[in-house]
């Protein structure tokens, strides 16, 4: 009992770190997931996470004085000492300029590194009175319960039953979706463009999985060295002015660096070739 | 929260235990679509209900018991419900070039409220200047490691989390004392 109360302690103790870090944006977005979990397991939680915003935002905000700062210990130094530390500042600095490499991004950080399951599509939850609409509405739900309980075979195999059986708009584009989603995650990446290269065939009506299509698509290019060709993909996500308009942005500016093209204003007449 | 008694009370129709967990449920997912994807207090407490809707038709057709099933879905089906809401609302207006490069992060600022922040700045100005100054220096320096903060005021690490803990509960004490007035 003082054994399981001591842990529960250990366990808030560690929390609070969590939400220190969270609130001075130095947790990786899998420990922010992690971390509202936590929020909802104990909501009063998110208290405590909005009284360390407020006090963030007042303190930078200026809005307490403090008038007696902790005294530090200071230490009088030779008036030698500053002439020698000014003159290793100096050398440091020019060797710094003298080794200095151009630091640059890397590709990889522009990419997803891999698709959460929220961008499953589902059924619409609209019920028609087709049977054919309602079964093909089951399966794609079929294959989301599959994928978040780990079992991505049984999601691909519930996915292709789709395809195979109710090749119709939308379920056709949804499971041609989510069979791209599926391979993208397990890395294979030719399997996935071709996915979403029928998706983009098939749909009709929705900008969400074109633009998502065209997204991962390019992503996946991406991962498997054909630039200009992931670049249209990337170029033809932001047009559509979506949720990944600003990742499709920066992927693009990083692509149009890494390939030459300096003038982006120019891409439309570009893309072409 | 225990969401095994959420369960129990839709699988049970408890109307009276379902409307005091729905509210508390409810409440964590506006905030969460607020901050994580910056919705609105609208939209997000429209898709809220929405997937508290889905989730109960889940948990009563057995489809969903787990408690840690129930958050992750809980979640996951939030947030499509939120961009899918977007998606269809939204007419594609591709006519600027976006000015800014960089990624918008967490909107942690949306769980701010005017008048809280009032009272917390009466309630900070209230502290003694020797937590004041170490609540400041803490937020002033958030890429400093506890260590370096610990090291700057001389006392140990774990004190340095128990200080900054302390200042944190005696600020919320203040806060509700204040609101109950």
């Amino acid at each position: 009992m003082l054994r399981g109360k001591i842990i529960m302690k250990e366990n808030k103790k560690d929390i609070r770190k969590q939400i220190d870090s969270y609130v001075k944006g130095l947790l990786s977005e899998e420990q922010i997931n992690e971390l509202w979990t936590e929020f909802a397991k104990d909501p009063t939680l998110l208290d405590d996470l909005e009284l360390e915003i407020s006090v963030k935002k007042l303190i930078e905000e200026g809005a307490i004085e403090v008038k007696n700062p902790i005294p530090t210990k200071t230490l009088q130094l030779h008036k030698w000492t500053w002439h020698a530390a000014a003159a290793v500042a100096l050398v440091l600095v020019a060797l710094i300029q003298l080794f200095q490499v151009d630091s640059r991004t890397e590709l990889d950080q522009f990419l997803a590194k891999s698709i959460p399951p929220d961008q499953i599509e589902t059924g619409d939850g609209i019920r028609a009175t087709d049977i054919i609409v309602t079964t093909a509405d089951s399966l794609l739900n079929l294959g989301f319960s599959a994928l978040i309980s780990g079992n991505t075979q049984q999601a691909l195999s519930l996915y292709g039953e789709v395809i195979e059986n109710f090749d119709v708009e939308p379920y056709g584009s949804k499971a041609y979706t989510n069979k791209g989603i599926v391979l993208y995650n397990d890395g294979d990446y030719s399997g996935s463009i071709l996915a979403f290269d029928n998706a983009l065939s098939r749909v009709q009506d929705s900008r969400m999985i074109e633009e998502k299509a065209y997204w991962y698509k390019g992503n996946a290019l991406v991962n498997i060295g054909e630039l200009e060709k992931a670049r249209v993909a990337v170029f033809e996500a932001y047009a559509l002015d979506g949720i990944f308009r600003k990742p499709a942005f920066l992927l693009l500016q990083k692509l149009n660096y890494d390939l030459g093209y300096v003038d982006y204003e120019d891409f439309e007449s570009q893309r072409g070739n | 929260m225990d969401y095994s008694r959420f369960v129990y009370a839709v699988q049970n129709n408890d109307t009276e235990e379902l409307a005091s967990l729905v509210s508390v449920i409810t409440a964590v997912l506006i905030k969460f679509l607020k901050v994580r994807i910056g919705a609105s207090h609208q939209d997000a407490e429209d898709s809220a209900q929405n997937t508290l809707m889905l989730v109960t038709e889940k948990i009563k057709d057995d489809k969903l018991n787990n408690p840690d099933s129930i958050i992750y879905y809980l979640f996951t089906t939030a947030k499509h419900d939120y961009l899918k809401t977007q998606a269809k609302i939204k007419e594609p207006t591709f006519d600027e070039v976006p000015e800014s490069h960089s990624i918008e992060g967490d909107q942690l600022s949306s769980l701010l409220s005017e008048e809280r922040m009032n009272i917390l700045k009466v309630c900070l100005r209230q502290l003694k200047p020797d937590l004041k100054s170490y609540i400041s220096y803490w937020f002033q320096n958030p890429g400093d490691e506890t260590v370096v903060v610990a090291d700057h005021f001389g006392i140990s690490v774990s004190n340095a989390w128990t200080k900054k803990h302390r200042i944190l509960k005696l600020l919320k004490e203040c806060c509700e004392k204040k609101l109950k007035f």
